[in-house]
C-alpha cells in the first residue's frame, strides 16, 4: 500500500494544493480507518487493500468511452478531461467555482471530519489533484439535464472530486456515472450544496468491469425548503462502498432516496447512509435494495438521527433484500436515534428470496422459471431505475442488469 | 368410476393420487378421468383437499406426490414443471389470484400467451398483434383496456381478479381448465360474466373441472359429473342432480354417507 | 394542549421498595482477587471443579475490557470497592421456615412475597434470594412429587452436582463477555430448576431477588434445564433499597430445552433506579441466554423492565434444534436519567426454526431507551423465519428512543422481517378519552398499557396485573 506510505511520510505527493495538504495532515497520524469500528468492520480486508494497491492518478490513456452518444439537450462533463465550462444563458448559468470558493466550502466540510466516518473523503481529497476537481455553481431555471462522468484507468487509482452549489430557487436533473475499468480503483467524492428552495433529481450509476473497485462518497447539505431526490445503482464491482451523508441544516427540507446494489460472483458492495435532521419538519423517504447472488456479500447500514430540535420530522427507511444463493450473504442494519417526541419515524427490513407464490402463478401460465424470475426481478429493479433521472431513454439500465453477466 | 365407453381418449387421468405437504397427507387416493367435452364439478367442505388437488395437477412445488399418477393426454406428468404443464394446455384458475406488484398485466399476458403459442408451433405475437388479440378477448369478460396497464392483479377487486383469470384462460386456450372456487366472492352479475366467459371457451375438445362448494355456479354451467370430496378422498360421484341433492341436504349428508360405507 | 407538567407528575411515584432491612449480615472484605474467590467457594463448600471454573473465569475476566460499545457512559466501576459475598446471619442449617429470621420473612412480606406456610402464594413456588444467599424455597415437597427440582443453586451444587457439572457454563461460557466472566468467578447464589422428562411443572416457579446491602454486588446465577417433552413457566422479580451509590448486579441466566420441551421465562425488573438527578440506582448488567437444543423445543422470554439506573441485557435464544422456537417480548420503561439498552439475539442455526420479537420501549424524562437486536440466519437454517416488531413511545421532548436492529442472513431459503415505529401519546387521543370523563392520569396509563398490550398478553396472569400497575406507577407525573 504505497499510497498509505506516501501519506504517512507526505513526501512523494508533489504539487500539493492547499486542500491536499490539509487532508494529508489530517490522515497522517492514522492513515487507515479502524477496521473494528462499526462503519468498517464488515469490509473485506483483502479487497480493501486491493483497492489501495494501485498507483495514484496514473496518466490516463485515451478512455474508450462506453457512454451513449451525447444528446443535444444534455450537458456532458468528464472529470479530469473537459472540466472547463462557462455557460451564461438568459435563464440560467453554469460556472466553475473559484479556487477560494472551492477550498472554503471543502474546508468547512472536512474540519469536523471523523477519521472513520469521513475517511473516504479525506483520502479522496488527499489524492485529488486540481485537474480532477470539478466545482460548479448552478443558477437559474430551465437548465438542461447534466451528465457528469468519472472513471478510473487500468492499473490505476484515480481520485475525482465534484463540488456543486445549487443556488436559490434553482432546479436540475443530474446524472453522475462512475465507471470502473478492469483492475482499477476509483475514489469519487461529491459535495452537494442545496440552497433554499432549490431542488435536484440526482442519479448515481456506478458499474465496473471485472476486478474494479470503487469508493464513492456523497455529501449533501440541504437548506430549508430544498428537495433532494437520489436514485442510485451500484453493480459489478469487486469491491464497492457507497457512503451517503445528508444533512438538513435547518429542517423543512425533503429527501427521497431510492438506492440499489447488486452483487454477484464474490463481489462485496456496501451502502452506508447517515441522515441528520437539524431542524423541524424534515422529511425522508428512503428505500435501499440489495440483491446478492453467487458467493457475494451485500451490506446496508443506515442511520437516522432526529435530535430534539427536529420536531415533526417524518422519516421512513426501508431495507429490502433478496438473497438468491446459499453461499451469498446479506447484512442490514437500519438504525433510528430519536430524541424529539412529536415525530413520525419508522423503519423496516426484510431479507427473503423471490416470492414463490408469485413465481408459481406465472409458471401456471406457461412462463418458464427463468422468465418468471426475470419478470419479478425487473419489477424489483424498475422501482429504483425509474427514479434515476436523465438515464431513461439512452442508458437501458434494466437491460444491463437483466442480461449482463 | 365412469363406466360409459368413450369414443376418444381421455384428456386427464388422475389415478389413485396421494400427496402430502410437510409430511402431512392431504390427498389419500383420488381418481378422476376427464374426456373431451366434459364438465366435472368437485364439491366438498373447506379443507377436504379439493384446492390441493388442483394445485397438484398444476404442479405446485410445495406438495409431494406419494402415490399414484397424473396423466395428461396419455402421458405421465408427475415430474413436469408447472410451466411445462401450462404450456401443454393445463390451466389452473386460482381461488386467490396472486398480486404481482410491478409486473405489468399486459406484459405478463403476452409472455404467457407466447409461451403457449410456441408450444403449439404457432407464431409468437409482437406487442402490436398481441394487443389486438387481447382486446378481442377482453370483450368476453367485459373488461376494459385499463386493466392491461395495471400490475398483475394488484389493487383488483375480487371480481376483477376472477375475470382476469378467465381472460387468461381465453388467451391460453387450454385443453383442460381447473377452476378453483372461481365463483367465490362474486356478486350475481360478475358470476354471470364469468360463467358466460367459461361457456364460450369450453368446446367439445376441452375438459373443465369446476371446484366449488356452492350450487350457484352449477346453475349457470351444468356439469356432466359431480364428485364429492371429503378428507382427501372422493366419496361419491354422480350426475348434476347430486349437486342439487347436496345443496338440499347439506354436507352432513355426506358425513353420514362416510359412516355408512 | 397537553399539560407538560401534569404528565410529568404522572411518572413520579416514589420507589416503594426502597427500605433497608436492619439485619446482622456476614460480609467478607471488599475487593476481588483469587483469595476472595477461594473464600467464596470455601464458604459454599464447593467441589473442586467449581472452584476451578471460578478461577478460570477470573483469569479470563482480568484479561477482558469493560464493554463500552453501547455508549452507556456510566461512572467507572471500582471492582475492588465491592463486597462479593454478603449473607444475613442465621443458624447454620435451616430445616424449616420457622427457623428463618423473622426480619427476613417480614422483608419479603413487605415486598408482597409472603414465604410463610399460612400466607404463601397459591400455586407459585418461590425461591427468595437475599443479597448473596437463598433464604427459602416454598412448595418443595409438592414439586418433588413430580420429580421437579427447584432449589438454590448452592444447594444444587451439593445435591445435584452431576447436573451442575454437565450444564453450568454451556450456554453462557465464562468468556462470553466481561460481566458474564465476572459472574462466573464470583456468583454467590441463584436458582436451579430441573424438569424431568415428560413433566409439565404443576405450578409456576418464581425467584425473588432482593439486594439489601449498599456496598455488595449481586451476582446470582440461574440454571434451568427442561428435559424432553417437559415444560415450565418461571418468573423472576427483583427490588433493592435506595442508596445514593450505584450497586452492581451482574447475573447470568442459562436455559436449556431438549426435544419438545418448553421454557417460559418472565421477568419484572424493578431494581432501584436512582433519584431524579440520577444519583444512585442499580447497574443491571445481565447475561441471559437460552439454548433450544432439542427438536421442536421452545424458549420464550418476556420481560418488563422498569427499574435500574442502567440496564444492559439481551435475553437471547440459540435455535439449534430443528423446528425450535424462540420468542422475546419486552416492555422497557425509562424515566428521569435512566438508561436502558436491551433487546435480544435470535441465532437461527437449525432448519425450520422460528423466532418472534416484540419490543415496546417507553422513554420519559431525560432517559435513553434503546432496542438493540441481532437476528441471524446461519447457513443451515433453511426454512427458518423471523418476525420482529419494535415500537417506541416518547413522552416529553427530552427523552430519547433508539433502535439498532442488526440483521444477517446466509440462507436464501429463510425470511426475516423487521418493523419499527415511533409514536407518542397524541393530544387527540387523550382529549377523546378525557372527553368521555376519564381522568388525565388514567387516560395516559390506559394509552401506555394499550401500547404494551401485545407483551402483557404474554405474561403469566399474576405478573400481567402487577406489570400494568407498575407501569402506571412509574409513569405518574411524567407525561407532558
Amino acid at each position: 500500500m504505497e499510497i498509505i506510505e506516501k501519506i504517512k511520510t507526505n513526501k512523494s505527493i508533489v504539487n500539493q494544493t492547499e486542500i491536499q495538504r490539509f487532508c494529508i495532515k489530517k490522515l497522517q497520524s492514522s492513515p487507515l480507518p479502524n477496521p473494528k469500528s462499526e462503519l468498517w468492520r464488515l469490509t473485506n480486508k483483502s479487497k480493501f487493500s486491493k483497492f489501495l494497491d494501485y498507483s495514484v492518478n496514473k496518466k490516463e490513456p485515451k478512455f474508450d468511452t462506453p457512454y451513449p452518444k451525447t444528446s443535444q439537450n444534455t450537458i456532458r462533463l468528464i472529470i479530469g478531461e473537459n472540466c472547463q465550462i462557462k455557460l451564461i444563458e438568459k435563464k440560467y448559468s453554469i460556472q466553475q467555482l473559484s479556487e477560494d470558493e472551492l477550498f472554503n466550502h471543502i474546508k468547512e466540510q472536512i474540519s469536523f471530519c471523523d477519521q472513520n466516518e469521513n475517511w473516504s473523503d479525506l483520502l479522496n481529497l488527499s489524492l485529488s489533484c486540481t485537474k480532477n476537481i470539478l466545482g460548479l455553481k448552478i443558477n437559474g431555471s430551465k437548465i438542461p439535464p447534466i451528465e457528469i462522468f468519472s472513471h478510473a484507468s487500468i492499473n490505476s487509482l484515480n481520485a475525482k472530486t465534484l463540488v456543486i452549489f445549487l443556488e436559490k430557487n434553482c432546479d436540475i436533473d443530474l446524472l453522475q456515472v462512475n465507471l470502473g475499468k478492469e483492475n482499477s480503483s476509483l475514489s469519487q467524492s461529491t459535495f452537494f450544496f442545496l440552497k433554499e428552495n432549490s431542488s435536484v433529481n440526482h442519479g448515481v450509476v456506478s458499474y465496473g468491469e471485472h476486478k474494479s473497485n470503487l469508493l464513492n462518497s456523497l455529501n449533501v447539505i440541504q437548506q430549508k425548503n430544498s428537495e433532494y431526490n437520489l436514485g442510485s445503482l451500484h453493480f459489478k464491482f469487486n469491491y464497492a462502498r457507497f457512503e451517503i451523508r445528508i444533512k438538513q441544516t435547518s429542517g423543512n427540507a425533503k429527501t427521497n432516496i431510492k438506492g440499489m446494489q447488486i452483487t454477484k460472483k464474490d463481489e462485496q458492495i456496501s451502502t452506508y447512509t447517515k441522515i441528520d435532521f437539524n431542524g423541524p419538519n424534515g422529511f425522508l423517504d428512503q428505500i435501499n435494495k440489495s440483491l446478492a447472488d453467487d458467493k457475494s456479500h451485500a451490506i446496508f447500514e443506515g442511520s437516522i438521527k432526529v435530535p430534539k430540535i427536529a420536531q415533526k420530522t417524518d422519516a421512513c427507511q426501508l431495507s429490502r433484500n433478496l438473497l438468491l444463493s446459499k453461499f451469498a450473504q446479506i447484512d442490514t442494519k437500519p438504525q433510528l436515534e430519536i430524541i424529539a417526541d412529536d415525530v413520525k419515524c419508522k423503519h423496516g427490513a426484510t431479507i427473503s428470496q423471490l416470492n414463490e407464490e408469485e413465481l408459481f402463478y406465472m409458471r401456471t401460465r406457461g412462463i418458464t422459471l427463468p422468465e418468471a424470475s426475470k419478470l419479478q426481478l425487473s419489477s424489483y429493479f424498475q422501482e429504483i431505475i425509474s427514479f434515476i433521472p436523465v438515464s431513461k431513454d439512452r442508458w437501458d439500465l434494466l437491460d444491463k442488469l437483466l442480461n449482463d453477466n | 368410476m365412469q363406466s360409459k365407453m368413450k369414443e376418444s381418449d381421455p384428456i386427464l387421468e388422475v389415478e389413485n393420487l396421494s400427496a402430502s405437504t410437510d409430511n402431512l397427507p392431504i390427498l389419500k387416493g383420488v381418481s378422476i378421468t376427464v374426456y373431451p367435452g366434459e364438465i366435472h364439478a368437485i364439491m366438498g367442505r373447506n379443507g377436504c383437499g379439493k384446492s390441493t388437488l388442483s394445485k397438484i395437477i398444476a404442479g405446485h412445488p410445495s406438495y409431494n406426490i406419494t402415490n399414484g399418477d397424473i396423466k395428461f393426454l396419455g402421458e405421465n406428468i408427475n415430474s413436469l414443471e408447472p410451466e411445462e404443464r401450462a404450456q401443454s394446455g393445463i390451466f389452473l384458475g386460482f381461488q386467490y389470484p396472486i398480486e404481482i406488484p410491478g409486473v405489468s398485466n399486459l406484459e405478463f399476458l403476452r409472455v404467457s400467451t407466447n409461451a403457449r403459442r410456441k408450444f403449439l408451433n404457432k407464431e409468437e405475437l409482437d406487442t402490436f398483434d398481441f394487443e389486438e388479440l387481447v382486446k378481442e378477448k377482453l370483450e368476453l369478460v367485459k373488461m376494459d383496456n385499463a386493466f392491461l396497464s395495471r400490475s398483475v392483479n394488484q389493487g383488483f377487486s375480487g371480481g376483477e381478479k376472477k375475470r382476469n383469470e378467465i381472460l387468461q384462460m381465453a388467451l391460453l386456450e387450454p385443453k383442460i381448465a381447473i377452476l378453483d372456487e372461481t365463483d367465490s366472492g362474486l356478486d350475481i352479475d360478475a358470476l354471470r360474466i364469468v360463467a358466460s366467459g367459461i361457456k364460450k371457451i369450453a368446446n367439445t375438445q376441452t375438459g373443465i373441472i369446476l371446484i366449488t362448494h356452492y350450487q350457484r355456479l352449477l346453475d349457470e354451467i351444468k356439469p356432466n359429473y359431480v364428485h364429492v370430496m371429503s378428507d382427501g378422498k372422493i366419496i361419491k360421484t354422480g350426475g348434476s342432480d347430486l349437486a342439487l341433492e347436496l345443496e338440499k341436504k347439506g354436507y352432513e349428508w355426506t358425513d353420514n354417507y362416510i359412516k355408512q360405507s | 394542549m397537553v399539560n407538560e407538567n401534569l404528565v410529568k407528575d404522572v411518572v413520579k411515584e416514589p420507589y416503594k421498595y426502597g427500605f433497608v432491612t436492619d439485619i446482622e449480615t456476614e460480609k467478607i472484605a471488599k475487593g476481588l482477587n483469587e483469595d476472595i474467590i477461594r473464600l467464596i467457594s470455601q464458604k459454599k463448600e464447593e467441589p473442586k471443579y467449581l472452584l476451578d471454573f471460578r478461577l478460570k473465569a477470573f483469569k479470563k475476566w482480568q484479561k477482558m475490557k469493560e464493554p463500552d460499545w453501547a455508549g452507556l457512559g456510566y461512572k467507572q466501576i471500582d471492582y475492588q470497592d465491592i463486597i462479593y459475598y454478603s449473607a444475613p446471619k442465621q443458624k447454620e442449617k435451616i430445616s424449616s421456615l420457622d427457623e428463618v429470621d423473622p426480619k427476613l420473612l417480614e422483608t419479603f412480606d413487605k415486598l408482597g412475597i409472603p414465604l410463610t406456610e399460612q400466607k404463601k402464594l397459591t400455586n407459585v413456588a418461590v425461591d427468595a434470594v437475599f443479597d448473596s444467599v437463598s433464604i427459602a424455597t416454598t412448595f418443595r415437597e409438592e414439586l418433588a412429587e413430580h420429580g421437579v427440582i427447584f432449589c438454590s443453586i448452592s444447594e444444587a451444587v451439593k445435591n445435584h452436582s452431576d447436573l451442575i457439572e454437565k450444564y453450568l457454563g454451556t450456554v453462557v461460557p465464562a468468556s462470553d463477555n466481561y460481566f458474564a466472566a465476572l459472574n462466573s468467578a464470583v456468583f454467590s447464589d441463584g436458582s436451579f430448576v430441573y424438569i424431568p422428562k415428560g413433566v409439565t411443572c404443576p405450578m409456576d416457579l418464581s425467584s425473588y431477588f432482593r439486594i439489601n446491602s449498599g456496598d455488595s454486588g449481586q451476582f446470582e446465577r440461574t440454571l434451568i434445564i427442561a428435559e424432553e417433552s417437559s415444560s415450565v413457566s418461571y418468573l423472576e422479580g427483583c427490588t433493592a433499597p435506595m442508596f445514593d451509590t450505584n450497586t452492581l448486579h451482574a447475573a447470568v441466566v442459562e436455559l436449556i430445552a431438549l426435544d419438545d420441551a418448553s421454557i417460559k421465562y418472565s421477568t419484572v425488573q424493578n431494581w432501584y433506579a436512582g433519584d431524579e438527578e440520577g444519583v444512585g440506582g442499580i447497574f443491571n448488567f445481565v447475561t441471559k441466554r437460552g439454548k433450544c437444543l432439542g427438536k421442536r423445543s421452545k424458549i420464550s422470554w418476556s420481560q418488563v423492565e422498569t427499574g435500574s439506573a442502567i440496564t444492559w441485557k439481551y435475553p437471547s435464544c440459540l435455535l439449534l434444534g430443528e423446528e425450535s422456537v424462540g420468542e422475546f417480548y419486552s416492555v422497557a420503561l425509562t424515566n428521569n436519567l435512566q438508561k436502558a439498552d436491551t433487546g435480544t439475539k435470535m441465532v437461527h442455526i437449525g432448519p425450520k426454526t422460528k423466532s418472534t420479537i416484540v419490543s415496546k420501549g417507553i422513554s420519559a424524562g431525560n432517559s435513553i431507551n434503546s432496542y438493540r437486536g441481532l437476528v441471524k440466519m446461519g447457513t443451515k437454517a433453511a426454512g427458518s423465519r423471523n418476525y420482529s416488531q419494535c415500537d417506541s413511545m416518547l413522552i416529553g421532548d427530552q427523552a430519547s428512543a433508539n433502535t439498532f436492529p442488526y440483521i444477517k442472513s446466509q440462507q436464501p431459503n429463510s425470511e426475516i422481517e423487521h418493523e419499527a415505529s415511533t409514536c407518542r401519546i397524541s393530544e387527540d387521543q387523550l382529549f377523546y378519552l378525557q372527553s368521555r370523563g376519564i381522568e388525565f392520569e388514567e387516560a395516559v396509563s390506559m394509552m401506555v398499557s394499550g401500547f404494551c398490550r401485545d407483551v402483557f398478553n404474554q405474561l403469566p396472569l399474576e405478573f400481567a396485573a402487577e406489570a400494568d400497575k407498575l407501569l402506571a406507577l412509574k409513569l405518574e407525573g411524567s407525561v407532558g
